[in-house]
């Protein structure tokens, strides 16, 4: 049974007088100890997907789903103390923009140390227990690689540079020890060699505490060095999915196909100073999303069976969603 | 720290000397003899006239003399009323704090039931219970203060006869002024039955109180409640619920300290509203404090009042604003340590 199930998810979003489907039935699984990538461009709705699972949502949205389950409990029919209560110690959750998803009137150490589940604090007196709390965040600041922890613990969030500020987020996020990280973008803003050692200790997480991750990214390149399945969205429509071996060799939608191709590092083929292929047009905005599949309009596939959305197709443990797939000659 | 201790001090002795400059020129804008403007003294013939000019410095250049009035505000001598003879500084003493206990006592009611009831607002923003609230702020917020007063005077006081008229306190009971505040007074003094006086006292303050307090509770509960609303769209408010915090304990660490801090320098604003406000329903309710005193002041063409009492309601305006911003500024850690003061 995976981890996390979900099923044809919508995420209605009212915005006075029309409702726009922000999410148009996503289907993502995660299962325990696998590292999923949730790869799109930006605008095609990742970040709202994050926002969905975590359950933090403004009012006027709506989220509907045929299933969406941790652990083959239903998570929309949950108490709310319940959801909280998951939240709380299985699923941790890195938000993409760190700084101001931190209080800016509270130092980062007290943050840190209110995200600390009660019953990982050792101790029996509040002083003792408040010594273990410090002693915990330092030890998770210095995992996550911050080495100047008693500067930064006593800042506040719009004292210090985003990538620190990146490093305070995922620090929050493990220190619960979760079972499932969801990382949106955790790696912006950081320079190559800061990025390589979170995408490390994801790694080593993953190996040693079999923590899974859904890692939200449009860094191709760090997506294909350490995760096994990969998960594309485009324009709020989940695409393609499956094991990242096969899409990276096969693609089977025109999309995943022109977004491995933008990825100049997955070509060992591309002559000097060529044009790197890329999709005509742009990604449409929510008010004026064609029907059927959304990428109609820019594929180069397109015919018009397309204008009826295409239905979620499986062949082994690879989904996808299009009328005239790629490579269906070599399978 | 030093530093914004300094920038402060500055901003307030600038516009302590721009606001003494004003005082000053209104001896010559108002009508009649400056020196008596300035002074409150008549002098009876010539040669008094001439002393008391060069007494006060009259015969030198503008700057000089003004140099010369800071002198005597700073030493205490803001001249003597027109009407009772008495110095303006030993009337001021008592009516002021009259005032300042006045706006305190509604100062303390705006702020324990305008937060609490802002912030409940807020969390249950758009509901019947919210509408019902912010109708409510609106509509109190909406009462012009002095029609306010009378009605209660009308409603509470002469139909259903529950508390006094006017006046701070019974005739009976013999309170001298020591300190100017009524309660510390009655505390202090020595051959009044206390718990008979305080209890008349509080009777005595009830209405005034609640008519100012209706706007400033009122205006109170819309700020808190829009800070509320605008602290619960941000990032880090998702960020901890998705953390697993309840609800109760987002409000007690995230919110409240998040919504409060911005909308505590729009209460220094505030303020300005609640002295004038004050000073209104003094005069219904005779009420023995500045603004009273000011009005008296008026009626009379009681020139030298006018002109110190101005200062002295001016001054209270603007300390009370400096420290609430300067208050703010050391609590607030995101507000930048280079910004100016402002008034």
């Amino acid at each position: 049974m995976p981890m996390l199930d979900i099923k044809n998810l919508t995420l209605e979003i009212d915005n006075g007088s029309t409702r726009v489907k922000a999410l148009d039935k996503v289907n993502l699984t995660v299962n325990s100890g696998e590292i999923r990538a949730l790869v799109g461009e930006s605008g095609s709705g990742k970040s709202l997907m994050v926002q969905a699972i975590s359950g933090a949502l403004p009012p006027q949205w709506k989220v509907t789903a045929d299933r969406m389950s941790w652990h083959g409990k239903n998570m929309l029919s949950m108490t709310a103390k319940e959801r909280r209560e998951l939240m709380r110690r299985d699923i941790g959750v890195v938000f993409q923009d760190s700084i101001t998803s931190m209080d800016p009137s509270m130092t980062l150490g007290q943050q840190l140390e209110e995200a600390i589940p009660d019953e990982l604090v050792n101790g029996k007196w509040f002083w003792q227990r408040s010594l273990d709390r410090r002693k915990t965040a330092i030890n998770t600041v210095h995992k996550v690689g911050i080495k100047n922890h008693k500067h930064y613990l006593n800042a506040y969030p719009h004292q210090v540079p985003t990538d620190i500020g990146q490093k305070f987020m995922i620090a929050m996020a493990l220190i619960s020890q979760p079972k499932l990280l969801i990382a949106d973008d955790p790696t912006r803003g950081m320079e190559t060699t800061t990025k390589t050692k979170v995408l490390k200790l994801f790694t080593r997480l993953n190996q040693t505490k079999s923590l899974s991750i859904l890692f939200v990214s449009h860094d191709l390149l760090a997506i294909a060095s350490m995760s096994h399945t990969m998960t594309v969205l485009y324009c709020g429509q989940t695409v393609e999915s499956g094991k990242m071996k096969h899409i990276r060799k096969r693609p089977l939608h025109p999309y995943t196909k022109a977004l491995i191709d933008s990825a100049p590092s997955f070509r060992a083929d591309l002559p000097p100073k060529s044009v790197l292929p890329s999709l005509d047009g742009t990604i449409p905005s929510l008010q004026h999303v064609p029907i059927g599949c959304r990428l109609g309009p820019r594929c180069p596939r397109a015919q018009r069976a397309c204008v009826s959305t295409p239905g979620v197709r499986r062949i082994h443990d690879h989904t996808y969603s299009c009328h005239f797939p790629l490579h269906m000659e070599k399978l | 720290m030093i530093q914004i201790l300094i920038r402060y001090a500055t901003l307030f002795i600038t516009t302590m000397l721009v606001l003494a400059a004003l005082s000053f020129s209104l001896a010559y804008l108002f009508p009649g003899d400056v020196l008596v403007n300035l002074t409150g003294i008549t002098p009876q013939n010539e040669t008094e006239r001439a002393a008391l000019l060069r007494q006060f410095q009259l015969d030198k250049p503008y700057l000089f003399q003004f140099i010369h009035y800071v002198q005597q505000l700073l030493q205490g001598n803001w001249g003597y009323s027109f009407v009772s003879g008495l110095p303006l500084r030993e009337e001021i003493g008592i009516a002021m704090p009259a005032t300042i206990e006045l706006s305190a006592y509604a100062l303390f009611v705006a702020i324990f039931v305008g937060v609490p009831l802002g912030c409940y607002a807020g969390m249950r923003s758009y509901t019947k219970r919210d509408y019902l609230i912010n109708s409510a702020s609106m509509v109190s917020y909406s009462f012009p203060v002095f029609w306010l007063a009378l009605v209660f005077i009308m409603v509470f006081s002469l139909n259903l006869g529950i508390v006094p008229l006017s006046g701070r306190v019974s005739l009976l009971f013999d309170v001298p002024p020591t300190t100017g505040f009524i309660l510390i007074d009655i505390i202090i003094a020595e051959n009044t039955d206390t718990s008979l006086a305080l209890n008349d006292a509080l009777y005595h303050l009830l209405l005034p109180t609640i008519s100012i307090a209706l706007v400033s509770t009122a205006s109170v509960v819309r700020l808190t409640r829009r800070s509320v609303i605008d602290v619960l769209k941000s990032p880090y408010i998702a960020a901890a619920e998705s953390r697993g915090l309840s609800r109760v304990q987002i409000f007690r660490r995230h919110i409240l300290r998040n919504a409060l801090l911005p909308i505590l320098p729009l209460m220094a604003i505030q303020i300005t509203t609640l002295i004038t406000n004050a000073m209104i329903v003094e005069t219904l309710f005779s009420w023995p404090g500045i603004g009273n005193w000011l009005i008296q002041a008026i009626y009379q063409r009681d020139y030298p009042a006018l002109r110190v009492g101005m200062l002295a309601v001016a001054t209270l305006v603007v300390s009370f604003t400096i420290l609430i911003d300067l208050f703010n500024r050391i609590i607030d850690p995101s507000r930048e340590k280079y910004e100016r003061g402002t008034v």
